[in-house]
C-alpha cells in the first residue's frame, strides 16, 4: 500500500512539471481536434499524430500520446452525438441515443454526461492501473518464453473472439500481420528476409507506415466512395444548456457505475478494448432497464454507460501493455511502436528500471481526463464549427498531413509510397469485409512471438510439448483453445452477433 | 469500419457455383499472398537441429496463412455470402497519385512545392471540388505545415527547392 502511494507520488511529481502538463494539454486538445473530424477513428488519429511526438523526450512523448488517445476518444463521441457519424466502432452505440438526444435539443446534456461519465471511469481506471501494476509485474517476471508465447496466443484469440464479424477471417488477418512483421532482418542471424534488396525494408516495415496506410489513407479512399456530403446530418440548432438536469444525473449515475465496472474488466482482457466494452455496456443497460423501449429514442443511460465503459476500457488496456509488454489492441500496438522509436521496450523491466516513465504516464492519464472535462465542454462550439468543414476540403488536408508525417519518421520517400500501397490494400480489405485492426496487432506481436517461440524451443531442446507441460503455459493455452471452440460454436456465435446487431437496430 | 456490401442482385462476373463471391475472392488473394511469401522466403535457412533458422518462422506463418486462405475460399464456395462490393476508381487513383507525387517531389523540390502540388492532385479525387476554395485551403495548409513541422516540431525538413537554396 505504501508502495502504491509512493509510486503515485512519483508519478504526479513527473506529470505535474509545467512542460509535461503542457504536453498533456496539447495532446488532449489536438487529439480531440482530429478525433472530432468525422470518419477518422481513434487508431487513425493516433497514427496521424505519432510523428509530432518524435522530437520530444520519451516521458513527454508518451504523456502526449496518451493525451492524444483520450482526446481522440472523446472527440469521437462528440462527433457521434452531433453528426451521427461515429468516428470508430466504439462510438457506434453512443450515436444511437446521443444523436436522438441532440435532435431533441438536448445535445448539451448528452455531451456533458459523456464527459462526466468518461471522467469518472478514467479516475477509477487510473487507480486500478496503479493497484494492479506492481503485482502483475511480479507475475510477469515469473514468465518464461513458453509462457509468454502462450499468453500472446491467448491475447490474439481474445482479440478474435471479441471482435465483430467472421472468426476465420479475423484469424487470417492476424496471420497476415504476423507474416508482414517477418519482413526485414532476422534478429538472431541478421539475414535479410523478404526485403528484396530494398534498403528501406532492411529494418522491416515501419509500424507507423502500415498503420497510417491501413487506417488513414484507406479510410479516406473509402469515404470518397460514398459521396461525402450526402449523409451528413448535422444538428443545426445551437448547442445550448450544457448542464444536465438533476434527473439526468440521477438516471445516469448507476449507468456510469455499471459501465465503468464492465469497461474496466473488458479492458484488461487482451484483445478486449473499448469496442466490445461499449457494446456490452449498452446491451446491459437495455436488458436491466425498466423501460427498454426508451433506448434508441434518446435515453441518457444509453449515452452514459457506453461512454464510461469505453473510457474505462481504453485506460485499463494499458495494464497488459505496461506490465507484460503485450499490447491488447491496435491502439496499444501503436503505443508499442512509439515506445520502440524512443528505444523503450515495454514490459516488466520498464516498470522497474524506469519507474518515472511508467508512473508519470499513469498520473498524466488522470490529469488528461480532468483536462478533457474542463476544456472540452466550453469548447463544444468550436468542435461543432469544425464539423461543418466540408469533406471535399478536409480529405486532401488529411492526405498531405499524413504524407508529411510518414516522411518525417525516417526522411524516407519510400515509406510514403509504402503507406500509399497499404492504403490501397486497406481499401481492398474493407471491400472484402476483412478487419484491419487484427492485422496491426499481429504485426506488432510477430517479432515477440517468434523470439519467444525460438527461445522456448531452444530451452526445451526442440520439444514442442513444452507449451503443455509447463503448468502456467498449459492453462493459458487451454483457455485460448476453449475460447476458440466457444467462438466457433453456433449458439455462442449467435449470442455474440446479437450484442452487435441489437445495438445497431 | 466495414462497408456493408449490397445483397441486391448485381451483375456478377462470378460463375454460379460460387455462392459467396466476396469471401471466395478474398480467400484466393490470401492464398496468393501466402504463396508469394513462401517463394520470397525460400532462399532462407530452415531449422538447424532444434534451433530456428531465419526462414523457419516466415515459412510457418506463410503455411498458416495458406491454410486459412483455403478455408476462407471454401467458405465462400459453400455458404451463401455477400457479393463483391462496388469499387470506385476516382478516389483511389487520385489519392495514390497525390501520395506518389509527394514522395517523388519532397527530396528535390522541398516541402512547400510538393505539399501544395500533392494537395491539388488529391483534391481531384472527388467531383465535388471547387477550385477556388481548394487553392485557398491548400495554400493555408502548406503554410501551416511549413511552420509546424520544421519550426514547431524541429524536424529536419527542407522547405524550398534545392536549386533555389544553392
Amino acid at each position: 500500500m505504501a508502495d502504491l502511494f509512493s509510486n503515485l507520488a512519483l508519478g504526479f511529481g513527473v506529470a505535474l512539471t509545467p512542460i509535461n502538463l503542457l504536453l498533456c494539454l496539447v495532446g488532449a486538445l489536438v487529439g480531440t481536434l482530429v478525433g472530432v473530424l468525422p470518419g477518422i477513428g481513434t487508431i487513425a488519429t493516433v497514427a496521424m499524430l505519432l510523428p509530432i511526438t518524435f522530437g520530444l523526450p520519451p516521458v513527454g512523448a508518451l504523456i502526449m500520446l496518451a493525451g492524444i488517445y483520450y482526446g481522440a476518444q472523446y472527440g469521437g463521441s462528440t462527433t457521434s452525438i452531433l453528426v451521427n457519424i461515429p468516428g470508430e466502432a466504439g462510438s457506434v452505440v453512443t450515436a444511437l441515443d446521443g444523436f436522438q438526444m441532440a435532435k431533441q435539443g438536448r445535445a448539451g446534456p448528452a455531451l456533458a454526461i459523456a464527459a462526466i461519465g468518461s471522467f469518472f471511469a478514467g479516475c477509477v481506471a487510473t487507480v486500478l492501473i496503479a493497484v494492479l501494476g506492481a503485482p502483475l509485474t511480479k507475475l510477469a517476471l515469473a514468465f518464461g518464453p513458453a509462457e509468454y508465447f502462450s499468453l500472446m496466443v491467448l491475447g490474439l484469440i481474445f482479440a478474435v473472439v471479441l471482435a465483430k464479424g467472421s472468426v476465420l477471417k479475423a484469424i487470417a488477418m492476424i496471420v497476415f500481420g504476423l507474416l508482414l512483421s517477418m519482413v526485414g532482418s532476422d534478429i538472431e542471424t541478421g539475414a535479410s528476409r523478404m526485403a528484396f534488396n530494398i534498403p528501406e525494408l532492411a529494418d522491416g516495415l515501419g509500424f507507423a507506415t502500415v498503420a497510417m496506410g491501413l487506417f488513414g489513407f484507406a479510410e479516406i479512399i473509402r469515404n470518397l466512395d460514398t459521396g461525402s456530403e450526402s449523409d451528413r446530418e448535422l444538428v443545426q440548432q445551437k448547442v445550448t444548456g450544457l448542464m444536465p438536469t438533476a434527473k439526468d444525473l440521477k438516471d445516469s449515475a448507476p449507468a456510469i457505475l455499471r459501465g465503468t465496472v464492465l469497461g474496466s474488466i473488458l479492458g484488461i482482457l487482451p484483445g478486449g478494448g473499448a469496442v466490445i466494452a461499449s457494446f456490452a455496456a449498452y446491451t446491459l443497460e437495455k436488458k436491466i432497464s425498466r423501460h427498454p423501449e426508451r433506448f434508441g429514442r434518446g435515453a441518457i443511460e444509453g449515452v452514459a454507460a457506453p461512454e464510461s465503459a469505453n473510457n474505462a476500457a481504453a485506460q485499463t488496456s494499458f495494464i497488459p501493455l505496461l506490465t507484460l509488454g503485450i499490447p491488447p489492441n491496435a491502439v496499444m500496438a501503436l503505443m508499442v511502436g512509439a515506445m520502440t522509436i524512443h528505444g523503450i521496450v515495454p514490459g516488466p523491466q520498464v516498470m522497474q528500471k524506469q519507474p518515472e516513465l511508467v508512473w508519470g504516464m499513469i498520473a498524466s492519464m488522470w490529469i488528461g481526463n480532468l483536462m478533457l472535462l474542463v476544456i472540452n465542454l466550453p469548447l463544444v462550439g468550436i468542435w461543432v464549427r469544425l464539423l461543418r468543414v466540408p469533406y471535399r476540403l478536409m480529405f486532401p488536408c488529411i492526405v498531405i498531413f499524413c504524407a508529411i508525417g510518414i516522411y518525417s519518421v525516417n526522411n524516407a520517400p519510400v515509406d510514403v509510397v509504402l503507406a500509399g500501397a497499404f492504403g490501397l490494400i486497406g481499401y481492398w480489405l474493407i471491400k472484402h469485409d476483412f478487419e484491419p485492426a487484427p492485422l496491426l496487432l499481429g504485426m506488432v506481436l510477430g517479432p515477440l512471438m517468434e523470439e519467444n517461440l525460438r527461445r522456448a524451443l531452444l530451452i526445451s531442446r526442440g520439444d514442442w510439448s513444452v507449451f503443455l507441460t509447463r503448468p502456467l503455459s498449459a492453462v493459458l493455452i487451454a483457455i485460448a483453445a476453449f475460447l476458440l471452440v466457444l467462438a466457433i460454436l453456433p449458439s455462442l456465435r449467435k449470442k455474440r452477433d446479437e450484442v452487435f446487431v441489437e445495438s445497431e437496430n | 469500419m466495414s462497408d456493408t456490401p449490397s445483397h441486391a442482385p448485381v451483375k456478377s462476373i462470378m460463375p454460379k457455383w460460387v455462392r459467396g463471391p466476396q469471401d471466395f475472392v478474398g480467400g484466393i488473394a490470401l492464398i496468393a499472398i501466402a504463396l508469394f511469401a513462401l517463394w520470397a522466403s525460400s532462399d532462407l535457412q530452415g531449422m538447424r537441429g532444434f534451433s530456428f533458422g531465419a526462414g523457419t518462422a516466415p515459412r510457418m506463418f506463410a503455411f498458416l496463412l495458406l491454410g486459412l486462405g483455403i478455408a476462407v475460399t471454401v467458405v465462400g464456395l459453400v455458404t451463401e455470402g455477400a457479393h463483391l462490393a462496388k469499387y470506385h476508381w476516382r478516389g483511389p487513383l487520385f489519392v495514390s497519385l497525390s501520395i506518389i507525387s509527394f514522395a517523388v517531389a519532397i527530396r528535390p523540390l522541398g516541402l512547400v512545392v510538393s505539399a501544395f502540388a500533392a494537395f491539388l492532385i488529391a483534391a481531384m479525387g472527388t467531383a465535388e471540388t471547387r477550385w477556388k476554395e481548394t487553392i485557398i485551403v491548400g495554400a493555408c495548409l502548406t503554410l501551416g505545415c511549413s511552420l509546424l513541422f520544421p519550426y514547431a516540431l524541429g524536424l529536419p525538413l527542407q522547405l524550398f527547392p534545392r536549386f533555389m537554396i544553392q
